[in-house]
């Protein structure tokens, strides 16, 4: 436990866990007076110059203004409302109970379960379905989000119909005429120029309705095009499954040893979801004794699943196969006889093996580990390396006897579809022979590879292109028609995830804008006979339904009570319509072998050759979430980063370029070049370059245009994930970034407890040991007995969290917290009730690990913030949450200043303008955004003090309802909403009172402390303390 | 020399009392005029249809959750949808002119706009269910509704009067067979017993029982 400093800060030396690389360099009398600002940079106190905004005279004007519309709103007797009732009641609808519903959220052909609360019509709020195996009760950061793109104010609205230069709008009868036209043509030449570009898609309708048009047009082609896919994967499946292949799961939780290959499965990749909760149940110790999992980590960029392991290895993405090469040998020669033929030729074939530069004493212990843990251990594949490498981890998997025991498998679905890269190229070829294209959805004007020239595609004469899409964005600004497209709560469908599983995507609300989904824009186009989503998905999954009465049937259950009806119902309730598949292919070498000696060209990155890797936006993703307010004021889990993206380097290359963080780069390759600003990330690869995609629209709406950095012409569909030779150039001009990690500054005191595992038994209470019961500081007032009725408390599990931020989001759309612009985040004004800390740890600047932390109220006995108050206005519940009072804030902060963990937030503006707006101010709050607010948490206005309350519209909504069946509060009942997004389960909220409930238990853990226990606040959250689990065979960065 | 007289002296006295007076009476006017128990009591908005409670809770003695259904289960007692008038005024007045706003509602199938008659102040959330549950009855809030032709507040609806309920249940609790029932007075029995129901009931007094 040498890495835990002291209380004070060790003058003179940089503090061993710093949160950027500005504070390392600091000494310590600079850092405890930055720690002393309330606004990070200072106030700005001159109210006339630039950066505020309004002057002093405004202001008064502004002020007097108010005062006056006060006293005359003061006359009125009281506003009169209206209640509105239905007319005819929909049955089982009870205003103000919400209703749930289960549905399903694509990730490209991967899905996710989640189940959707519904306020009188309204979806407000996802969460995970625990019945989904790819949810197991947890969401994702755009799982949690993608509940505010419904409500985008900048959603197309009708469709529209190119004239001249500008899309006009249109009628919906106006586009099923064009859209009638357009068949009739093709009905005469079977279909001839016709071609369909659809994202990957996971629907089993889709298809359906895929085939179906192919046989009504035999001519036509479809083409599939998703920026962020799983080509290699896929690819890399074909290579050792010839002719069925068959997609590798993989099963964390009985994993002892996992290695991943450059990949972030904790993180953006296909299944994180059910890979966090799976991976973390190895993680979580119950005490020293219990065993632990080891995880390996080799990336480039600094990813959250990198930030959890126990050895990372920063190296380019390019070296990694090299590596699994060099790793493979080393492993047939210790006892994987099964990786002998592959090791023969490798070492035969020249040039097919260099370990120059390779770290061997990492691949020396790596293999030691794995030997020994035969049959509980993984080797994860990237989703961006090549598909040799996909390929090489699954025989490594095989040689290393995982299958069936880690590593399962389920047959590709639509093996036949075409490889993204080369399906969008040969559309591009065949643009001579094309003469109507129609696109349903995606944006790829933006988002396709450079080489295609997907506009100058569109720009073509004679060509009719229709788009369907959610916003009028780039691609639909150059097509000739636009459609809005459904959102996934608003239209039927069906989605199979990579396991096989299938759920029906059932709506919540009929589209607000009158959209469609794709299947219905087909089924349009062929005039079926319905174009209804769910008559299309019914018909699709009727063999589904028969087959499954059937087995009910032979099962013994009561033909009365059966029917295909009754199955669709139960479906549409859990959530799931067909169990997952499992297969158990035989592996084949052939091809493997074959590729590993054909790709022999090793390029290693240097200050001239840098290599730039493309990465989906944790939150924006491609960009499909560029207009999202939440997704764009998310801190991004490493960087903190909000509202742009840069180009991610690490402090070396950075020094040897000489650029700081915010100066701007040009990459360039050949022709194409980006200017991004540089932002220097510890324990980045060297000669690397980390971009993240989704960022620099044009056509997003008013929150997304002209954020961030479009990197796209730098990617190329040979070159998607990863591309080298790229010259990268520091230019003169700096660029403001925005980030949060130095705000709300910790002063220094230790807060993130982390130790080995060693350590750990050796000491099993190192955490606590500051943790003093009684407290060594006096309680200010006489101490309240919370013996009786309900204690509510938290524990975080630190060797759980991710730091992924779905609790973050979670937390937003629960409790109506505003985003607040990347102006305001600067003066440290953002609104996020739950942050998250990331601290690096360590003295290597290029090469530090990774503490995160979620740090919210504490929910302190002894408050200090309600000591200050000088109105009341946040006070104690005897069930001891720390009660804000929003109508009796009168904003002085106090309280803010006074709290020791920094979690309180006040609203310096009305983010959320008025919701009765009477004098019309506050017009360019959306009105459709309103719809999304949680009615029962208050909205809160400007001027008022906020923090986290523990969610306590659900404890008291649950306490009632226990009331309501006059029974007892049963454990697990109430959770919060962080609790309840996480997809690790690192979050447990209870009653401490209740020997038996988890949260006890957890607290009771003898790595369990709570923040700052020393200056006696008392808190109800406390923290399971961090455990590494380093190999010690390996010395440093571990 | 003398040039003020000497009662003048008094001139600073008499200003604060007369200012002290006008604050006073202002303050007053305040609390007389603008507080809850006249603001809110007795406003009885004029409905789009000339419904009587007197006539159906009262003569016909219609149960309150025949329309107000999701009183027990929801937080909202509900006002009901215009199928329920239709229920009985599809064969009953079916050619009333005060029901002509009803039938327009049920063919276009648009609302009725109601006007909100009690409501619960700006940042307070109110739970029907849980005050039915615990034994309050209808009329201790809302008053004899079974004898008014329209309806009006007859209590304050701020957070002292909800205090003084919260912090003594005991008196205003009832049967819960007799939530609904308008004349109900308390008996003998239920005086030896309402105390012991009373004591396990725990309204909340701290501020995030009902600000959220």
């Amino acid at each position: 436990m040498t890495r835990r400093k002291s209380y004070e800060l060790s003058p003179g030396k940089g503090p061993s866990m710093w949160r950027s690389l500005e504070d390392k360099a600091l000494g310590a009398e600079e850092l405890t007076k930055l720690a002393q600002e309330e606004q990070p940079g200072g106030f700005i106190t001159d109210l006339l110059s630039p950066k505020a905004l309004v002057s002093r005279r405004s202001f008064v004007q502004g002020s007097s203004i108010a005062a006056l519309a006060a006293g005359l709103q003061g006359c009125v007797r009281r506003p009169k409302n209206e209640i509105l009732p239905y007319s005819k009641a929909p049955e089982y609808s009870v205003p103000g109970i919400p209703s749930h519903f289960a549905t399903v959220t694509s990730r490209g052909r991967d899905a996710l379960g989640v189940v959707v609360t519904n306020h009188d019509g309204r979806p407000t709020k996802v969460e995970g379905n625990e019945q989904h195996t790819r949810s197991l009760g947890g969401t994702d950061v755009r799982a949690q989000a993608y509940v505010w793109d419904l409500y985008d104010p900048d959603r197309s609205q009708s469709p529209a119909q190119r004239r001249g230069n500008a899309l006009v709008d249109a009628t919906d009868t106006d586009f099923d005429k064009a859209l009638k036209d357009l068949a009739q043509k093709h009905e005469k030449d079977q279909g001839a120029g016709l071609r369909i570009l659809a994202p990957i898609s996971n629907s089993p309708s889709f298809r359906r309705m895929r085939d179906k048009v192919i046989e009504k047009f035999p001519k036509a082609r479809f083409h599939t095009y998703s920026p962020i896919n799983d080509d290699n994967a896929r690819e890399g499946a074909r290579m050792v499954f010839q002719g069925a292949p068959h997609i590798p799961l993989y099963d964390y939780s009985k994993s002892a040893v996992t290695l991943s290959l450059g990949s972030d499965f904790l993180g953006s990749e296909p299944g994180a979801v059910a890979a966090g909760r799976r991976f973390a149940l190895t993680r979580k110790l119950g005490s020293a004794e219990a065993p632990m999992s080891r995880l390996y980590v080799l990336e480039s960029n600094f990813t959250v699943t990198g930030s959890m392991a126990d050895h990372r290895l920063r190296i380019p993405q390019a070296e990694i196969e090299w590596f699994a090469r060099a790793l493979l040998i080393v492993l047939a020669a210790r006892g994987a006889t099964q990786l002998k033929p592959i090791a023969d030729v490798l070492q035969q074939v020249e040039g097919a093996l260099d370990t120059d530069g390779i770290d061997m004493a990492w691949i020396d212990a790596i293999a030691d580990d794995l030997i020994e843990n035969r049959g509980r251990s993984l080797v994860i594949p990237g989703a961006g390396q090549p598909a040799r490498v996909h390929a090489l981890a699954t025989v490594l998997n095989a040689a290393l006897g995982n299958f069936g025991r880690t590593t399962f498998f389920a047959p590709v679905i639509d093996p036949d579809d075409s490889d993204n890269r080369a399906s969008i190229g040969d559309l591009a070829n065949d643009a001579d022979a094309t003469s109507s294209l129609i696109i349903l959805g995606g944006n790829p004007v933006y988002d396709a590879p450079a080489d295609v020239k997907f506009a100058e595609l569109l720009d073509r004469e004679g060509l009719t292109s229709v788009h369907l899409a959610t916003h009028r964005n780039e691609t639909s600004e150059r097509c000739s028609w636009h459609a809005p497209l459904a959102h996934e709560l608003e239209a039927w469908g069906d989605q199979q995830a990579l396991d096989g599983s299938v759920t029906v995507q059932q709506p919540l609300i009929a589209p607000l804008y009158g959209g469609r989904s794709e299947i219905e824009l087909l089924a349009t186009l062929m005039d079926e006979k319905t174009s209804s989503g769910h008559d299309i998905v019914r018909e699709t999954q009727a063999g589904q339904l028969d087959k499954d009465t059937k087995a009910l049937l032979d099962y013994g259950v009561p033909a009365t009570d059966l029917s295909s009806d009754v199955i669709w119902r139960g479906a549409l309730h859990t959530g799931v319509l067909l169990s997952p598949a499992q297969s158990k292919p035989p592996v084949n070498v052939a091809s493997l072998i074959e590729a590993l000696i054909t790709f022999r060209s090793r390029n290693r990155a240097s200050r001239d050759n840098f290599e730039v890797v493309f990465e989906p936006d944790p939150a924006l993703w491609d960009g499909t979430h560029a207009n999202n307010l939440w997704a764009l004021e998310l801190p991004s889990p490493m960087t903190k980063l909000v509202w742009d993206n840069a180009a991610l380097i690490s402090p070396t290359s950075a020094r040897e370029l000489g650029v700081k963080n915010g100066q701007m780069l040009r990459l360039s390759k050949g022709e194409a070049k980006v200017e991004i600003p540089a932002w220097i990330v510890p324990g980045h690869a060297d000669h690397a370059v980390t971009l993240t995609l989704g960022w620099g629209r044009t056509a997003a709406g008013r929150y997304g245009n002209g954020k961030g950095f479009d990197v796209n012409p730098l990617r190329t569909s040979s070159q998607m994930d990863f591309t080298d030779g790229v010259t990268v150039d520091p230019l003169r001009e700096t660029y403001s970034l925005v980030q949060t990690q130095t705000h709300d500054r910790m002063e220094g005191r230790p807060i993130a407890i982390d130790a080995t595992l060693d350590e750990y038994k050796k000491e099993p209470d190192f955490a606590s040991y500051r943790s003093v019961d009684p407290v060594s500081t006096p309680p200010l007032w006489k101490q309240v007995d919370y013996g009786e009725g309900h204690k509510w408390g938290m524990t975080i599990d630190l060797n759980g969290c991710t730091g992924c931020n779905a609790c973050v989001v979670a937390c937003q759309s629960e409790n109506n917290i505003p985003v607040v612009g990347k102006f305001e985040v600067e003066r440290g004004r953002e609104m996020h009730w739950l942050r998250i800390d990331r601290y690096f740890v360590g003295d290597d600047a290029n090469n530090p690990e990774v503490a995160v932390q979620p740090v919210t109220c504490q929910q302190c006995e002894e408050a200090p913030c309600e000591n200050v108050c000088p109105v009341n206005a946040t006070v104690h519940s005897p069930e001891g949450l720390n009660d804000m009072v929003y109508n009796r804030c009168v904003g002085t902060r106090y309280c803010a200043n006074n709290c020791p963990y920094k979690v309180r937030r006040f609203n310096y503006l009305d983010w959320h303008g008025h919701l009765d707006d009477k004098f019309g101010w506050f017009e360019d709050f959306p009105e459709s955004r309103k719809l999304q607010f949680n009615p029962n948490v208050t909205v809160r206005m400007r001027g008022v003090m906020e923090k986290c309350t523990y969610c306590v519209q659900r404890i008291e909504e649950g306490k009632l309802s226990a009331k309501r069946d006059g029974r007892t509060l049963r454990d697990g009942e109430i959770k919060s909403a962080c609790q309840q997004a996480c997809p690790t389960g690192a979050i447990t909220f209870g009653d401490l009172n209740d020997p038996k409930s988890r949260v006890s238990k957890l607290a009771a853990v003898d790595r369990n402390y709570k923040l700052l226990a020393e200056i006696g606040t008392r808190p109800r959250t406390s923290f399971l303390a961090r455990i590494r689990n380093p190999n010690p065979k390996l010395k440093g960065n571990g | 020399m003398q040039i003020f007289p000497r009662e003048l002296n008094y001139l600073p006295l008499a200003v604060a009392l007369v200012a002290g007076g006008l604050g006073a009476g202002v303050f007053i006017l305040f609390w007389v005029y603008f507080t809850p128990p006249n603001l809110q009591v007795g406003y009885a908005p004029k409905q789009p249809v000339d419904y009587s409670h007197r006539l159906h809770a009262g003569e016909l003695g219609m149960d309150c959750r025949y329309c107000h259904s999701q009183a027990e289960r929801s937080h909202e007692a509900m006002v009901p949808p215009t199928q329920t008038c239709m229920g009985c005024h599809a064969l009953v007045h079916t050619e009333s002119v005060k029901l002509a706003p009803v039938r327009e509602s049920w063919e276009t199938d648009d609302a009725i706009a109601w006007v909100r008659v009690h409501q619960v102040p700006d940042h307070a959330f109110f739970n029907h269910s849980a005050h039915l549950r615990a034994g309050v009855g209808c009329a201790s809030c809302h008053g004899r509704i079974d004898q008014m032709e329209v309806v009006g507040v007859v209590e304050p609806i701020a957070m002292q009067w909800c205090l003084e309920c919260h912090r003594n249940p005991e008196e205003h609790i009832r049967p819960k067979s007799e939530i609904t029932n308008m004349k109900w007075e308390a008996d003998e029995a239920w005086l030896a017993q309402r105390a012991a129901i009373a004591s396990v009931l725990n309204p909340p007094l701290h501020c995030s029982g009902c600000h959220r």
